[in-house]
Parts: C-alpha cells; structure tokens; sequence
C-alpha cells in the first residue's frame, strides 16, 4: 500500500493539473479524459467500424502495451545496478533490423519463425547490451556516454543498410516482413470480428514474472542490487562487481531486444530508416514512474499507454491537442520524482 | 576545406557552450541530464520572442538577435530552476529529475508552438520559422590560407559563445567562486565548514548552467537549423553531455571533444559530397564521429573520474 501511495498521488495530481490546462484552452475535462479510455478499449465507444468493437481496440491496446512492458524492464534492470541504460532505443532497433533480415525475410513456417524471432532479439539485442558493460568493466567507459555513441552508431548503420539492400521504395520503409514471422496475429477472424493477437503480451506476462523472481530472489538479483546501492561493500562480501554489471547490462539488452522485436515484427510489420523508437527513452520515465520495480512497472506501461494511445482518439473526437497528453505524463514524472521528498517528510513527522 | 571549417565550427561551438554549463552543474556535485530540455526551452523562448516582434525588428537584424538571445537566456534559466528545486529542495533522484525535464521540455515547447501558431498565425504547425542571423567575415585574417575560414562567414552566436566560453573556464579555475564550485562537487561538507552555502552555490550551478544551454539551443535554432521545433534540438544534450564526460569534466579536453563532433560531422557530409556518392553512403559517414570517440575512449577513459560527491543529496546533518 504504501509503495502505491506515491505514484497514486503523482497521477491524481496530474490529472487534476491536465483538467485545468484542458479548461483553460476551452475544452471539457471530461469528455476528453473519457475519449482517452475508449481511444484504448477500456470504455465502449458511441460507433465502431465494421468487424470491429471494444475488445479489438483493447487488443490493439495491448499490442502497443507490449514493447513499452519490455523496454521499461529493461531500464529496470540496468538502474537496479546502479547503471543508466539510455541506449534501449538502439538495442531495440538493432534486435529488430537483426530478426527482419534474418527471420523476417526468410520463408520459414510460422511455428519456426515465430520463436526464432524471439531468441534472435533476445541475442542480438544483450549482445549490445554486454557490450556496454564491458566497456565500462574493462575500459571504465561510462555507460551513458558508449550508449549514446552507439544509439548513433547503430541507428545509421541500419539506415545504411535498409536504403541499400531492403528498402520499400513506396513507404520509405524496409520492406514488410512476412506474415509468418510476424509476433502479432493480424486481422483473425473470430466470431463476426476482425481481431490482432499479440503473442508478445503472454511472453511480456511471462517475462514479468521472471524479472520480478530474479531481483526478489536469486543470488544474481541480490548481487545486481548490492552493486548498485553500494560498489565499495559488494567488493568487499566477495562480489565480482565487473561481472555483475556486465550480466547486468546483458540482461538489460535482452530486455530491450525482446521489446525491438515485439515494436518491429509484432506492432509494426517493417521499420523506418534513421530514426530511433521514442519508446526506449519513454521507457525510462515509465520505469519509474513504476517505483523502479518489475510489477510497478507493468502497471505503469498500462496506465501510461491508455494516456498515448487513446490521445490520438481524443484529438479527433474532441480537438483536444494530443499533445496534453505527453504533457500530463511528464507531469506525473515530475511528481513522483518529489516521491523521495514526501517520504522524508513522513519520516520526520 | 572552407565550408569544412565553417560548418564544423557552427556545430561545435553550441555544443561547447552547453557542455560548459553542464560542466558547472555537475563540478558542483548535482547531475544534470536536463540539457536537452534546457536547450529546448531557450530556443523556443528566443525563437518565440524573434516571431512575434518581427514586424518591429526584422529577422535576422542585430536587435532580434540580441532580444533572441536574452529572451532564451531567460527562458532557460528559469526553467532550469524547477531541475534546482526538485533536486535541492525535494531531494528528488537527480538522474531522474534530469530526465524528467527533457520530456517535461519537449511536451511544452511542440504544445505551445502548435498553439501559438494556431491562436496567432491561424496555421497548424509545430514550427516557428526563423530567418537566419547575419554572418560576417573578417577582412585580412580570413584571407590567410586554410587558417582564414575561421574567420569566414561567422554567426554573431560563435563570437559570442567563444567570448562567454573564455569567462567561464577564467571563472571556474581562476576565481573564488569557481574554486568552491568545484569544491561543492568534492566535498560539500568541507565547504559547508568554511562557513560557504552548499545550497545557494549549487543554485548558481544549475542556472548557470540553464543559462548557457539557452545560448546553445538559441544558436542551433537561429543558425544552421533557421526554425524552431523540437526535433532540432534532440539527441545533441546527449552529445554534450557525452562529450563532456569524455572531457573528464574538464572545459579544454570537453572542447576538443566537441571539435572531434562538429568537424568529423562536417568533414563527412563534404567527402560524401565531394565523392558524389548516392546519399545512402552517408549514413556510414554519419558513424564515424561516435566510432571514433569510441575508440578514443577506450584508450583514454581508464583515469576518468568523475567529482567524488556527484548525485549524492546534500544532507547537512551528515557532518
């Protein structure tokens, strides 16, 4: 309860904040916040499109919830050790030029291709995140710096790449993957709807879990945690801190890789040329908007994609300017980084 | 060559001036990731100021430079005060706060930029378009072989940056303040016994630092990009943030970082240009400035240290 406390408090006042900004362009509060549920499937909206009503929005919805789920554990982890992984962007898209040009484009069956996808991501993308911390465990290369090197690196690497062997000369895009490779299940027919399964979600609950396990209760978790609170002390029980960061860095890649393949061969089907997905830096505020932990972070990525997702419904149905709600997100932000100040304050009373 | 030198001093000179203010910042023991959102909010008050006063002053003039230059100066030094309250005041996580800026930053600007232009100028944009400030060459120096192109078609914003550039490295090593500045990131508890406010000078830090990040923003978005919006500005807080860090924390090696950005930046565009590859071949000469600093780092990173009481919140009764 008294975990939840701070992030509740952080969200009713942004939200209280938001109604004000709402009412002093003009616009009503309500209605807007009320477009913003149904714009992610949470609450029916007045008319649908043929095939289509609450519940495929809603599985849209956790389409777009997946990578965000994955990213934000990914920032978790790495913070957990005391490190600042800013480069989820690059690890995402390298994970995800990787399975599009070696799974993605190949004619291999879907139940192959599908758990390929994954393991590839999964390799490609701890493959940067290890290399990260072995840059800073051999070399004592900070890791904010290497990551932004490499978040450029990678992102005209791939641009190179894309334009020259796999571009799709009509979207500008690399050109889409086939159906089989494809994490999301597009467009299946099931009672009178047209419906998108997003596989990535059951492995995300999975994964989920198997984070939470990992910090709460093996030895690994224990030891990412001691380094990061305090290097000196953990040197001196005995642990390998350089090895622990660079695993902890490796688990961390991962994370961002299975959150690269989810974004680009499960949400999307092809990806855009020199530009990094905005979700592994948004993924940072969500992380901690989630307390820093792996459930606390799941329902973070849920309330924070109803606010994205559904702005863009919001905008059309009533005029309010979608970006209120990246403004209301940074607002929650700043609000649950005051978190620490209103736990001092209990303390002394 | 010219445009080389040109090109890459106009990159580099911004990044400098804002990595110089995060020097401050973090010399005074507080993380400052919230460059980028520094820079951003500087470039969109001056730009701002410059489009709504351009029917008295033209752009472009000396006037709305000037009035673009103090208005970004403002803009970002008060918005760097909510980085000083969360972090002073309600001892938030200072990586955390830094972040949290950025977004905060660039949800305000593209959110009154689309507003203000669809109150005023009734068109739906995210921009604000400016002219580009006026350049000058200086005669008989710029006629100096290779040499001569620094001092060709300069931006007034490099002169002024290189003038507050030379104030604030005299400031921070040669001064009073600097020394207990640098002295707060050390050990603020020793300062604190020499009867200096610990609280007060890291203030100063951080809106110095917000101050010079607002000339940075101000000069990319006036210059080289000649409109605001707020993908002009993204990534390159990072940049100087990175080569600040690859500068130890120090303002001459930081400035040879940013050389190392601007000019490997420039130089690629004009070979791709001068090999007339397809512009596909670029994107792999866009790689070499990080590469290489990569490479750098790895022989030079092995004595960095950062200052010893950087991130730590300042508890007085710690003493």
């Amino acid at each position: 309860m008294k975990k939840i406390k701070i992030p509740l408090i952080s969200l009713g006042l942004s939200l209280i904040t938001g109604i004000i900004v709402i009412l002093l362009i003009g616009k009503n509060p309500l209605t807007a916040y009320q477009n913003l549920l149904q714009g992610s499937g949470l609450l029916p909206k007045p008319s649908y499109a043929g095939y289509k009503n609450m519940f495929t929005d809603f599985m849209v919805f956790l389409n777009t919830l997946t990578p965000m789920v994955f990213a934000a554990l990914s920032v978790v982890v790495a913070f957990k050790a005391g490190l600042f992984n800013i480069g989820v962007s690059s690890q995402m898209l390298f994970a995800g030029f990787i399975a599009t040009i070696t799974i993605g484009y190949s004619p291999l069956n879907g139940f192959i291709a599908k758990p390929l996808v994954i393991i590839i991501g999964i390799m490609a993308g701890a493959l940067l995140g290890a290399l990260i911390g072995f840059l800073k465990y051999k070399f004592n290369i900070n890791e904010v710096v290497s990551s932004i090197m490499l978040n450029y690196i990678v992102q005209y690497t791939t641009s190179f790449f894309i334009n020259t062997k796999y571009i799709d000369v009509v979207s500008r895009q690399s050109k889409n993957i086939s159906p089989d490779a494809s994490l999301t299940l597009k467009n299946i027919e099931i009672a009178g709807l047209k419906i998108d399964i997003p596989l990535g979600f059951v492995v995300a609950i999975i994964v989920v879990i198997i984070i939470k396990i990992i910090i709460n209760n093996t030895k690994f978790g224990y030891e990412i945690e001691a380094v990061g609170k305090n290097k000196e002390a953990s040197t001196y029980a005995g642990i390998n801190v350089g090895i622990t960061l660079v695993k902890a860095m490796l688990l961390s890649g991962a994370l961002a890789g299975l959150a690269g393949v989810t974004y680009y061969l499960g949400l999307n089907l092809s990806i855009q040329p020199r530009t990094l997905p905005t979700i592994g830096f948004d993924a940072i505020a969500v992380a901690l908007f989630g307390n820093l932990s792996a459930i606390g972070s799941f329902i973070a990525s849920f309330i924070i994609t109803i606010i994205t997702k559904g702005s863009a419904y919001m905008s059309s149905i009533s005029k309010v300017p979608a970006e209120i709600a990246s403004i209301i997100i940074a607002l929650i932000l700043v609000f649950s980084a005051c978190g620490a100040y209103i736990k001092l304050k209990k303390g002394a009373k | 060559m010219d445009t080389i030198i040109i090109d890459g001093m106009s990159f580099s000179l911004p990044l400098l001036i804002a990595a110089i203010g995060c020097i401050y910042c973090e010399r005074s023991g507080i993380i400052n990731l919230a460059i980028e959102g520094f820079m951003g909010v500087g470039a969109f008050s001056g730009a701002l100021a410059v489009v709504l006063t351009s029917n008295i002053f033209p752009q472009g003039g000396i006037a709305s430079f000037i009035l673009a230059m103090t208005c970004a100066i403002l803009g970002a030094t008060l918005f760097s005060l909510l980085h000083a309250l969360l972090c002073i005041k309600f001892s938030a996580n200072q990586t955390i706060s830094g972040i949290t800026m950025n977004i905060l930053a660039i949800a305000l600007t593209t959110f009154l930029t689309k507003q203000i232009n669809s109150s005023l100028f009734n068109k739906p944009s995210a921009k604000l378009e400016l002219g580009i400030t006026q350049k000058f060459t200086i005669p008989y120096l710029s006629e100096i072989p290779i040499i001569g192109a620094f001092f060709q078609e300069i931006y007034i914003f490099n002169i002024v940056i290189i003038i507050v550039a030379i104030l604030a490295w005299y400031f921070l090593y040669y001064r009073k303040f600097g020394v207990y500045l640098r002295a707060c990131g050390d050990n603020p508890q020793a300062v604190a016994a020499c009867g200096i406010d610990v609280v007060k000078t890291r203030m100063y830090a951080i809106m110095i630092s917000g101050a010079l990040s607002g000339i940075a923003g101000i000069s990319f978005a006036y210059s080289i990009f000649a409109n605001f919006s707020s993908n002009i500005y993204v990534g390159y807080g990072y940049l100087s943030i990175a080569a600040l860090i690859f500068g130890n924390w120090k303002i001459i090696p930081t400035l040879f970082a940013c050389l190392i950005f601007g000019f490997s930046r420039s130089l690629g565009y004009s070979i791709s240009s001068m090999l007339e590859l397809p512009s596909t071949f670029s994107d792999i000469i866009m790689t070499l400035p990080y590469i290489l600093t990569l490479l750098l780092l790895i022989f030079f990173s092995k004595n960095n240290k950062m200052p010893k009481a950087l991130g730590e919140i300042y508890d007085q009764s710690k003493r």
